[in-house]
């Protein structure tokens, strides 16, 4: 380890000397320098002082404005002597002194013990609220108690209450800069207010291990003269010419939620216990607000996605018709019931040129992200059907438009199929979805094998066999979604296959609103209290034979 | 639903067990993706364990397959049971993965199969 001495000249602010011990030092804007200068014409990492070999060097690191040594623009690495002057913007480093690593070993010596800490009074701030105090002060801690939950009687924002507590922070304490700090959920604390007195440069400079100590484990600290603490050479805290600091955290029972710090510079008074008190008392009130504050607004970001989630559901609902046809050749019914407040089931029907288009599907997943996909899925069927393709074509392109740019591999299955109404010839495809039943006139239940292909949205240049059949006036087509076999009763014991084939014998020549009415039923029936785990639709269709339309 | 992890040379095993449906398949999605982001790209997924699987699992098993081509690695299935094995016939699934009746053909495959 080598050391080198600087003077810190910042613009508006005084000289600080301050010897480093290091073998490289960043000088820059950012926090994460080792020097840190609050001007606007300094990069975040301008320049670097590094020993090598013993001596000193200076670099500029590709800052905006460049750096200058005595007065000359820093072309690459320059060797660094007493005197030298390093210009970085408007602030000037004066070297005051160097040392190579020989001599560095004096320094090494007498090195700090590991658990003398940085902080001259560090305690947990809940010993703090007790102490005995004298008169003066039990009235003054006692007056700003009053004040501020005066103040904090009607509802304020955030931003309003952490002014006010700046506030009476500056009133009371008179620091040259004072901030709040808070959590965010992911624990990382960022800075939530500030304010500093007009003579006060630079920014505010938050010591990690401060911030450690005060808002990860809730002590409250008390900093003197923290220039004389060796252990701050590696602190940013120090390049700020920060004398003594005082800092509280914000904490209530449920936990830290940030922390308040105040700092004092060189030129003006220094914090003492007593002020610590008074701020662990001001940062108690605020944390009991801010949390309210915090829950109030959770509890209202709450209550927005309900009502979104809540339109949602009537969009979703509304696309899915449950009108009759108004035809006298077929009779349609259908019926959904999302696990969730939006699912991913959906089903269509939609007549062209006397054939009825339909389509039954499932998309992998439920919830919001199943929804989106839904509606994407449904939109596309509706228009592309109107096409007048031919049944595999329109399959192969509502898979090739569902496929293209599906980076979450979302897939629906889905059974799609067209019935011509003068003839009763019905085409199916089934995109690796549950087989739908044939409802025969007479009660018979035949499951229809229709050739099975891949899920819609899995790959772009999937075809899809095509399996045609003839339904007789009087027969009914049945498909469903696998939340029907799925459901699960308080036993966990699934409806299956054969529940729905059980129910299906005792309705299949009822007219297709009860078909699916009662399959309901018998599921809800079955599940009981068991939370339903999918989304649930059945669709049913009844063939009545070729009708003249005009004595209809 | 648990999952356990071993590795075998250069291929990596994830056996989950229990059902996998559309709340539990998250975390198989989240320690699938885990591994290949890690740079594991020999992988098997072992159905041992499972007793069923929703679209949602075969969802996870898809996004998995589909990084592991374009990477490219090797994702190879082993163990299913007759009720997994219909949930992958039933959607067309099949011919999408390499499966293999043990675990150990899974992990020779996978060793072979590899890029």
């Amino acid at each position: 380890m080598t050391t080198i001495e600087l003077q810190i000249n910042r613009p508006g602010a005084s000289a600080v000397t301050q010897a480093y011990h290091a073998d490289e030092l960043v000088v820059g804007r950012s926090n994460n320098a080792n020097i840190v200068v609050a001007d606007t014409s300094v990069s975040r990492r301008h320049a670097r002082l590094v020993c090598r070999e013993g001596r000193w060097f200076v670099e500029d690191l590709g800052s905006r404005f460049g750096t200058r040594l005595n007065g000359n623009a820093l072309a690459g690495t320059e060797a660094l002597h007493p005197g030298d002057e390093i210009r970085l913007g408007e602030t000037v480093l004066r070297v005051e002194h160097v040392e190579g690593a020989a001599q560095a070993e004096a320094v090494q010596a007498a090195p700090l013990s590991d658990n003398q800490t940085i902080f001259s009074v560090l305690k947990p701030a809940s010993e703090l609220m007790h102490v005995d105090e004298p008169g003066v002060q039990a009235s003054s801690r006692l007056r700003l108690l009053n004040d501020v939950h005066r103040a904090l009687a009607a509802p304020i924002s955030r931003e309003t209450l952490l002014q006010l507590i700046l506030d009476r922070a500056f009133v009371l304490l008179r620091p040259d800069h004072a901030a709040i700090f808070l959590k965010r959920p992911d624990g990382e604390l960022y800075q939530a207010a500030e304010r500093r007195s007009p003579q006060s440069t630079g920014e505010m400079l938050m010591s990690r291990r401060l911030a450690d100590e005060v808002a990860v484990k809730g002590a409250a600290a008390l900093v003197f003269d923290a220039p004389l603490d060796e252990r701050f050479a590696s602190e940013s805290v120090i390049a700020s010419g920060v004398r003594s600091i005082v800092a509280a955290p914000f904490s209530d029972a449920e936990g830290c939620l940030g922390m308040i710090a105040l700092c004092s510079n060189m030129h003006a008074r220094r914090f003492e216990e007593q002020d610590l008190e008074l701020l662990v008392s001001l940062a108690s009130v605020a944390a009991m607000r801010v949390r309210n504050i915090a829950l109030a607004e959770d509890a209202a970001e709450r209550r927005v996605i309900d009502r979104e989630l809540a339109l949602a559901r009537d969009i979703q609902m509304g696309m899915l018709q449950r009108r009759s046809l108004g035809r006298s050749d077929v009779d349609t019914a259908a019926r959904q019931l999302p696990a969730r407040l939006v699912g991913g089931d959906f089903y269509e029907f939609q007549m062209d040129a006397g054939r009825l288009w339909f389509i039954i599907g499932d998309v992998a997943g439920k919830g919001m992200a199943a929804a989106l996909m839904m509606v994407m899925a449904q939109t596309l069927f509706r228009a592309i059907a109107a096409l007048g393709l031919p049944l595999g074509d329109v399959t192969a392109r509502l898979n090739r438009e569902l496929a293209r740019d599906n980076q979450r591999a979302m897939f629906v299955t889905a059974i799609a199929g067209c019935l011509d109404l003068a003839t009763g010839r019905m085409a199916l495809t089934n995109a690796g979805h549950n087989l739908p039943y044939l409802l025969r006139r007479n009660g018979d239940v035949e499951i229809v094998t229709a050739a099975n292909g891949l899920a819609l949205g899995v790959m772009e240049d999937a075809t899809f066999p095509l399996t045609e059949l003839t339904v007789a006036p009087g027969d009914a087509l049945l498909a469903y979604t696998d939340g029907v076999c799925d459901a699960i009763n308080p036993a966990r014991i699934s409806f299956g296959t054969e529940g729905l084939e059980r129910q299906l014998r005792l309705v299949a020549q009822q007219p297709p609103d009860l078909i699916v009415n009662s399959l309901f039923e018998a599921v809800e029936a079955y599940a009981g209290d068991a939370a339903q785990e999918d989304d649930i639709t059945i669709v049913a269709i009844r063939y009545h034979g070729p009708q003249d339309e005009t004595m209809a | 639903m648990d999952i356990a992890e071993t590795r075998h040379g250069l291929v990596f095993v994830v056996a989950p067990a229990g059902r996998i449906d559309s709340t539990t398949s998250e975390a198989l999605e989240q320690a699938l993706t885990k591994a290949v982001d890690a740079g594991q790209r020999r992988l098997v997924v072992d159905f041992d364990g499972v007793s069923y699987i929703s679209s949602a699992g075969l969802r996870v098993l898809l996004v998995i397959a589909k990084r592991l081509k374009t990477q490219p690695g090797t994702l190879v299935l082993c163990a299913l049971t007759d009720a997994v094995r219909q949930v992958f016939e039933l959607a067309g699934f099949l011919p999408l993965f390499l499966v293999e009746p043990t675990r150990d053909l899974a992990i020779a495959r996978c060793g072979a199969n590899a890029p």
